[in-house]
């Protein structure tokens, strides 16, 4: 391995705290599951770095496992968010919020701001 | 590779597979489908149970076959077997999901057979999402679309955020060690323990596990979820999937615990937050589901006791427990299913005059919530007591103290709902209701056996002593 192992976490770490950033923050529901395929995305390289570190060919299998993984969680996600567009119009997650009719802390934030 | 290790498995798949080409095509007959899933479901248990001494491992080392994991999954098929007994009107979904409905519960059973059986981290995670997936579209499935939909997406969302989390650990345990297979971690951890990367990876390896089980941190989908998502759907959720998730939980930590003292504070803390927590948020619920769902979050920290002991009694009080909570949460819920017969959501008020409208349901859920609270000589008594005694016996004083303290705050929302059930009045007289001789056997078969078990307990204990032997 040319490349420090140090250096190769550092850049997944950096990638996954990207991809939480945007699952959390977002306010669009294809762009919370994009950040959780960041985040897949990140822990793939980790795989990679431990596959070239200890010369095994595991880690490289564990990502060919997680492309199919991730391709299963967009078809189900996207068929999800498809059928939420389709009876609400709306993608922001902030509109299904309708379960145990107490105000939460969102809908609070939003009575103050009004 | 034997094939024959893998029966149950094939079984429930080929059953899932002829739901699926049976919901492409083809009229919906809903009555004659219904018998067929219930069937199969029930052949689907005989054949598991045959299967319960078969022992040796498939797919180069990467799933293991051995009395614990045949020992879980019986008790997964029962789980399906039950959760389908009380499927007779599916009034929850439209009749054209049926099939799918159907073909989804099988395909998660399998998923979690397979779970239970998996030793290596890609099997773990493989089997773990396939289960998950299953589920989400099952919550989604509700006919009342904007309850199930809004479900379905939360329990999505948070639940690939928690399986990227556990990926993402699950890559820095093996790039520190280069282990995959669980045995060679139980062989390389002891001179990792203070590896700071490692650490870090087993507690958010970890999280996908604690996801599944609702525990602290990741218990926020739960209430939203079990309130959401179809009554029966709820049901198995509660059951099948907490089950599948102990199973899961006792095999990483019987490799995980050994001698590493940080990895068990951390599960006392989690153990104590989320059984204080789930008690508290439970007491303000008047929503039966979402009051069962903060129960199932108490009791994961219950269960978390018995995990974090790291010893054969705290093991096989864990798997006692599991059974346990099969048992209880199932008799709840039918009595749920019963009641809400329209399958809409149930509240605590609605429960009122049970006694007069079904004394047997009633009956059911009067024992069933004195052995979530914990009271003898039901099963959930005889559960708790051997965790504790587990616990107790590592000197855990603390964290058996705080959970007996907890046992007496539940007490008082498990009694709200007797109290509805037994002593209030409905606002309007209410129609008897008229149970199936079918479903009135086997409430009386569940209350029996939740009393039975708790009196004698002792073939039950020693079934789990023989299946976490595999894990020692």
């Amino acid at each position: 391995m040319i490349v420090p192992f140090g250096h190769v976490i550092v850049l997944a770490g950096a990638l996954f705290l990207l991809g939480i950033t945007c699952a959390v923050c977002r306010r669009n529901l294809i762009m919370v599951v994009l950040g959780v395929e960041i985040m897949l995305n990140a822990a793939s390289i980790i795989f990679l770095a431990g596959a070239l570190r200890w010369f095994s060919m595991e880690g490289q299998v564990f990502v060919v496992m997680v492309l199919a993984i991730a391709a299963t969680e967009v078809a189900i996600g996207l068929a999800l968010i498809v059928y939420a567009y389709r009876r609400t119009g709306s993608v922001d997650p902030i509109n299904f919020n309708c379960l145990n009719e107490q105000p939460t802390g969102s809908q609070l934030a939003g009575f103050i701001r009004e | 590779m034997n094939w024959l290790l893998f029966t149950p498995e094939i079984y429930y798949l080929l059953v899932s597979l002829l739901f699926l080409g049976a919901s492409m095509g083809g009229r919906a007959t809903p009555g004659t489908d219904y018998i067929a899933a219930l069937s199969a479901a029930a052949v689907g248990m005989a054949v598991t149970a045959a299967a319960v001494k078969l022992e040796g491992s498939l797919f180069a080392g990467s799933y293991r076959i051995d009395l614990l994991s045949q020992v879980f999954k019986v008790i997964l098929s029962s789980a399906l077997f039950l959760v389908l007994c009380i499927c007779a009107q599916l009034n929850g979904i439209r009749e054209r999901h049926r099939r799918d409905f159907y073909c989804l519960l099988f395909l998660c059973t399998v998923a979690m057979m397979m779970l239970v059986s998996s030793v290596h981290l890609i099997s773990i995670y493989l089997s773990l999402e396939l289960s998950s997936y299953s589920l989400y579209v099952l919550v989604a499935l509700r006919k009342n679309a904007n309850l199930g939909l809004e479900a379905g997406i939360k329990y999505f969302i948070i639940g690939i955020f928690a399986s990227a989390m556990m990926f993402f650990g699950m890559g820095m345990v093996y790039a520190s060690t280069g282990a995959g297979y669980l045995e060679e971690l139980t062989e390389v951890l002891p001179g990792f323990v203070h590896d700071p990367l490692l650490m870090l990876g087993l507690l958010l390896t970890l999280s996908g596990f604690f996801f599944k089980l609702a525990v602290f941190p990741f218990h926020f989908w739960a209430p939203d979820v079990y309130q959401g998502s179809m009554n029966q759907v709820a049901a198995y959720i509660a059951t099948a999937s907490k089950v599948a998730a102990i199973g899961i939980l006792l095999r990483v930590i019987a490799v995980l615990g050994e001698g590493n003292a940080y990895l068990i504070q951390v599960l006392a803390v989690l153990s104590i937050v989320s059984m204080t927590l789930g008690n508290l948020a439970a007491i303000v619920e008047h929503d039966v589901k979402r009051l069962l769902a903060y129960s199932t979050i108490a009791h994961a920290g219950y269960v978390l006791i018995g995990v974090l002991s790291a010893s054969a009694g705290g093991y096989s009080g864990t798997v006692f427990y599991a059974m346990a909570l099969l048992l209880m949460k199932f008799t709840v819920f039918l009595v749920v299913v019963q009641v809400a017969s329209a399958g809409g959501n149930l509240r605590i008020e609605q429960l009122a005059g049970l006694h007069r409208r079904s004394p047997l349901l009633a009956m059911a859920l009067l024992v069933a919530a004195f052995s979530l609270a914990g009271i003898p000589p039901t099963v959930g008594f005889t559960g708790k007591f051997l965790v504790f005694t587990a616990a107790m016996q590592k000197g855990y004083f603390t964290l058996v103290l705080i959970g007996m303290i907890n046992v007496v705050i539940s007490l008082y929302y498990y009694l709200m709902m007797v109290r509805a059930a037994y002593l209030l009045k409905p606002d309007e007289a209410l129609p008897d209701l008229h149970l199936s001789l079918p479903l009135r056997t086997l409430t009386g078969a569940l209350v029996a056996l939740m009393l039975v078990a708790g009196s004698f307990p002792y073939p039950f204990i020693q079934a789990a002593n023989a299946a976490v032997r595999a894990l020692m």
